[in-house]
C-alpha cells in the first residue's frame, strides 16, 4: 500500500509534490486557457498521475487513493495551482469515488474505483434539469422500476464534460406523489453507452463547450447500478462535496486575474490615473483579505475539525471579486475592450474578454450566490422562514 | 456572530472578553455616551478609573515599568469587546498609542512614573501628535525645553493630566510629557460625532522641565511608526466589535418587528442585505486575526502590510454595516433614542482616525509594490 502522507511534515509533502508535479506534468499543458480540457487533450497527465498513485488525493488507500486530510489535500490542490497544471475530467475522482466509498456495495467499490483510477470510466453529473437548477429538488427525470432494471427518461442540462465522458451518476426522480419534494429521489450510476441516450454539447459565451444536454428516452439502467436506498437519494447527493466546498471559495481565479489586470494596467499606463490607482489599492485589498479568510476556514480543517455553512461566504465572495477585477480589465482596455481576442501588453498577451466572460460562470454554479446567500441566511444568521 | 478567532489554550482571552461584559453591566456603553455628550464631551473619570482597576489601562506596557506584560493578543480582544459593549472611551489613544509610547520609552523615572500612573489610573496620558497650523518646535532654554506650536485631533484632553508630545528640536524629534496644566498650554475643544470632544491644543513658549524627554529620534515616523501600528490594529478589532454589535441587534430588530403579516427577516431582500452586512463582519474579524498573527511573526514588512488591511477593512465594515443597520432599523433608526445610532456614530469616528480605508489602501500598494509612491 501506498505511503501515509499524513504522518510526512507538511512542508517535506509540499516539497515532494510539488518536484514530482513540476517534473512530470507536461510543458505544453501548464496554463491551458481551456479552463476544462477534454479527457483526450489532458490524458497522459491523469495517466501519470494514476501511475505514480496520485491521481485520488482524498480516496482511502484500500482504493488506491493517497488518503490525505483536509490539510494535506489543500497543499496538493494549492501546489497543482501554483503549477499551471491543467484541470482534469475529475468528477469520478472527486465526487463519484466519495460517493461509492461512503453509500456504494463492495460489489460497486470493486468494479468501479479501479475504473476510475484507469481512466476506463470518464464520469460527468447528472444533477440539474431545465426546470431544476437552484430548485433541485423540483427535477422530473424520472426512473420506473421494470423487474430488475430501471427505465430511465427525461433531460439533464449544464452536464459538464458530458461530450467526454462515458458515465454519468444521475438524479432520478422514481416516486411522483410524495409530500416532500426532496423525499422519492434517487441516485443511479448510468452507462451513457447505452440505447436512448444522447448527448448535445453547448457552447458557452467563451465558444467553447464545457457543458452538455443530456437525454434520456427509455434507458434501461440495472437495479445493481443504484446508489444508497431507493427513494432516498437526496442526502446521497447532497452528502458529495464534504471539506472540498472550501475549494469553491479558494482565491486562485481571482489571484489570477488580478495578476494579468497588473500587467495589462502597467503596459497601459493606468498607475499614473489616481482614480484607477484607487480601484486597484481596492482590489487588492479585497484579495489579501479574502486571503486572511480563507485561511480562517483552512484552520478549521487543519485542526481537523468540520466546515460549517458558514464557508458559502467564501464562494460568495470570491466569484464577486473575481468578477469585478475582470470588469476593471475591461475598463483599463478602453476601446480595445471592443477586440474580441487577447490585448498585447508588452511580451505577453493578456486575455481580458476571455476571463471577463470566464467570470460569469462561477457566480451561477455550485450552488449560485443567491441561494449561497439563502443558505447563510437560514443556518448561520438563523433568521425566520 | 463573526467573533476574533485565537488561540486560547489557557482561557485568557475569554475572561478578558466576558470581564469586558460585567464591567459594560455596571458601566452600560450607550448610557454613558448619552451622558458624555450632556458633560459637552468630558470623559467620566470614574469608568477610567474602572477600566485602570480592571488592569486594561496600559495593557501593552512591559512588566518592567509595572505593566501587565500582556500582548497584542490581549489587547485586541480587550479593543474588540469594548467596541461590542460600546464603551466609547478614548482606549486607542489613551491606553494603546500611549502604552507604546511610554513603553518604547528609553528607562528613566520618568517612564516609571508615567507607567506606573497610568497602570493605577492617576495619570491619564493623551498622545498629542498630528500638527496643526503651526508646528511644534522645542528650543532648549536654561535647562528647560520651551514648546511652541499647535497640536490638533486630541483626545479626552480636559481629562489629561499629561500629554505625550511629539515636537522637533535642533537636532531631531522628540517625544516629551507635559503636564495638562503647564503654563502656555491652551485647550480648544471641538464636539466629537460620537459625544465626546477633540482639542486643538496651543502651546506657547510653554516650559518644560529636560527631564520629561522620554525618547529622542532623527525622524517623527521612527518615534511614532509603532504606537501607530498597534493603535490601528486595536481600533480595528474594536470597530470589528462595534460591527458585529451592530448587526446583531439589527437581525434581532428585524426578526422582532412585523410587517404585512411577518417578521421583516423574513423578507429576502432583508435576508441578502443581512448576509452582506455578516460577510463584510466575518471578513473584517478574519483580517483582524491575519494581523495579530503577522505581528506576532516579527516580519515587520508583512505585519504593517497586514495592520494596514486589517484597519481599512474593519474600518469600512463597521461603517457600512452601521449604515445599512440604522436604514434597518427603519424611522426608528433615524431616531436620538434608539441606541443604533450611537453605533454609527462610534464607527465613524474610529473610521476616521489613524487613516480612513482609502488612504490606508493606497499606503498599502504602495508599500508593497511601489504603485503611487509620493501620493499618499
Amino acid at each position: 500500500m501506498a505511503p501515509d502522507w499524513n504522518e510526512v511534515p507538511d512542508e517535506e509533502f509540499r516539497s515532494v509534490f510539488r518536484t514530482w508535479v513540476d517534473q512530470n506534468c507536461p510543458a505544453h499543458l501548464r496554463y491551458m486557457r481551456k479552463q476544462r480540457p477534454l479527457f483526450n487533450e489532458v490524458a497522459e497527465w491523469y495517466h501519470a498521475l494514476a501511475a505514480k498513485g496520485w491521481l485520488a488525493p482524498t480516496w482511502p488507500r484500500q482504493y488506491g487513493g493517497m488518503g490525505l486530510s483536509a490539510a494535506k489535500h489543500m497543499i496538493y490542490v494549492e501546489e497543482w495551482g501554483r503549477l499551471g497544471c491543467p484541470r482534469i475530467p475529475d468528477h469520478g475522482i472527486g465526487l463519484v469515488g466519495p460517493l461509492l466509498i461512503q453509500y456504494g456495495t463492495e460489489e460497486q467499490k470493486a468494479h468501479y474505483l479501479p475504473c476510475i483510477l484507469s481512466g476506463e470510466h470518464v464520469w460527468c453529473q447528472g444533477y440539474s434539469e431545465p426546470n431544476a437548477g437552484s430548485d433541485l429538488a423540483s427535477l422530473r427525470t424520472s426512473a420506473e422500476l421494470d423487474g430488475d432494471v430501471f427505465v430511465v427518461n427525461g433531460q439533464k442540462i449544464w452536464t459538464t464534460l458530458a461530450h467526454c465522458a462515458n458515465w454519468i451518476f444521475v438524479l432520478v426522480r422514481t416516486e411522483r406523489d410524495a409530500k416532500v419534494r426532496q423525499k422519492g429521489i434517487t441516485v443511479l450510476l448510468l452507462d451513457l453507452t447505452s440505447p436512448g441516450v444522447r448527448v448535445r454539447p453547448i457552447e458557452n459565451l467563451r465558444g467553447e463547450t464545457d457543458f452538455c444536454e443530456v437525454f434520456f428516452d427509455n434507458v434501461r439502467v440495472p437495479l445493481k447500478n443504484l446508489v444508497g436506498k431507493i427513494h432516498e437519494g437526496w442526502t446521497v447527493a447532497k452528502s458529495v462535496l464534504g471539506h472540498e466546498r472550501i475549494f469553491l471559495g479558494a482565491p486562485t481565479r481571482p489571484e489570477y486575474a488580478l495578476e494579468r489586470l497588473r500587467r495589462l494596467a502597467e503596459a497601459r499606463g493606468a498607475f499614473e490615473d489616481p482614480a484607477f490607482l484607487s480601484r486597484f489599492a481596492r482590489l487588492r485589498l479585497d484579495l489579501y483579505d479574502l486571503g486572511s479568510a480563507f485561511e480562517r476556514y483552512a484552520k478549521v480543517l487543519r485542526a481537523g475539525g468540520e466546515l460549517g455553512a458558514d464557508v458559502s461566504a467564501l464562494k460568495i465572495f470570491t466569484t464577486e471579486l473575481y468578477q469585478r477585477i475582470t470588469e476593471e480589465m475591461l475598463t483599463v482596455a478602453g476601446e480595445e475592450a471592443r477586440f474580441a481576442d487577447d490585448l498585447g501588453a508588452g511580451d505577453v498577451d493578456i486575455d481580458a474578454m476571455n476571463l471577463f466572460l470566464d467570470s460569469r460562470a462561477p457566480a451561477i454554479f455550485g450552488g449560485s450566490n443567491e441561494i449561497q446567500r439563502n443558505i447563510l441566511a437560514k443556518a448561520v444568521l438563523q433568521l425566520p422562514g | 456572530m463573526p467573533k476574533l478567532m485565537l488561540d486560547d489554550p489557557d482561557g485568557t482571552l475569554v475572561m478578558l472578553s466576558d470581564s469586558v461584559t460585567g464591567f459594560a453591566g455596571r458601566f452600560p456603553g450607550a448610557k454613558a455616551m448619552r451622558e458624555r455628550r450632556g458633560r459637552g464631551g468630558t470623559m467620566d473619570p470614574l469608568i477610567w478609573s474602572a477600566m485602570a482597576e480592571a488592569g486594561w489601562i496600559g495593557l501593552l506596557l512591559p512588566q518592567e515599568c509595572g505593566g501587565a506584560g500582556l500582548g497584542l493578543r490581549e489587547q485586541t480582544v480587550l479593543s474588540e469587546a469594548l467596541g461590542r459593549a460600546l464603551i466609547a472611551e478614548p482606549t486607542g489613544a489613551a491606553s494603546v498609542f500611549a502604552a507604546t509610547l511610554v513603553g518604547g520609552a528609553s528607562p528613566g523615572a520618568e517612564r516609571s512614573r508615567l507607567a506606573a500612573g497610568m497602570t493605577s489610573g492617576e495619570i491619564i496620558a493623551v498622545p498629542a501628535w498630528t500638527s496643526g497650523a503651526k508646528p511644534m518646535t522645542a528650543r532648549s532654554v536654561n535647562g528647560s525645553i520651551l514648546l511652541s506650536g499647535e497640536m490638533r485631533f486630541v483626545d479626552a484632553a480636559r481629562a489629561a493630566t499629561d500629554f505625550l508630545v511629539v515636537a522637533r528640536s535642533a537636532d531631531g524629534v522628540i517625544l516629551l510629557s507635559v503636564a495638562a496644566d503647564a503654563p502656555g498650554l491652551a485647550i480648544s475643544e471641538r464636539a466629537g460625532v460620537d459625544g465626546g470632544a477633540l482639542a486643538t491644543i496651543s502651546f506657547s513658549d510653554c516650559a518644560v522641565p529636560a527631564d520629561r524627554v522620554l525618547s529622542r529620534a532623527n525622524r517623527c515616523e521612527d518615534l511614532l511608526r509603532r504606537a501607530i501600528l498597534h493603535t490601528r490594529l486595536a481600533l480595528a478589532a474594536e470597530l470589528t466589535g462595534v460591527a458585529s454589535k451592530a448587526l446583531e441587534l439589527t437581525i434581532a430588530y428585524t426578526s422582532d418587528r412585523v410587517q404585512f403579516g411577518k417578521p421583516i427577516a423574513s423578507f429576502q431582500a432583508i435576508q441578502h442585505r443581512l448576509v452582506d452586512m455578516w460577510i463584510e463582519a466575518d471578513f473584517a474579524a478574519a483580517a483582524v486575526v491575519n494581523a495579530v498573527d503577522a505581528l506576532q511573526a516579527k516580519d515587520d514588512d508583512a505585519a504593517e502590510l497586514a495592520v494596514l488591511a486589517a484597519k481599512a477593512r474593519a474600518g469600512e465594515a463597521a461603517f457600512s454595516i452601521c449604515r445599512r443597520a440604522v436604514h434597518l432599523h427603519g424611522a426608528m433608526g433615524y431616531t436620538d433614542e434608539c441606541d443604533i445610532g450611537l453605533y454609527l456614530k462610534r464607527a465613524i469616528n474610529l473610521n476616521a482616525m489613524l487613516g480612513q480605508p482609502e488612504q490606508l489602501r493606497l499606503e498599502f500598494v504602495e508599500r508593497e509594490s511601489g504603485y503611487g509612491r509620493g501620493r499618499t
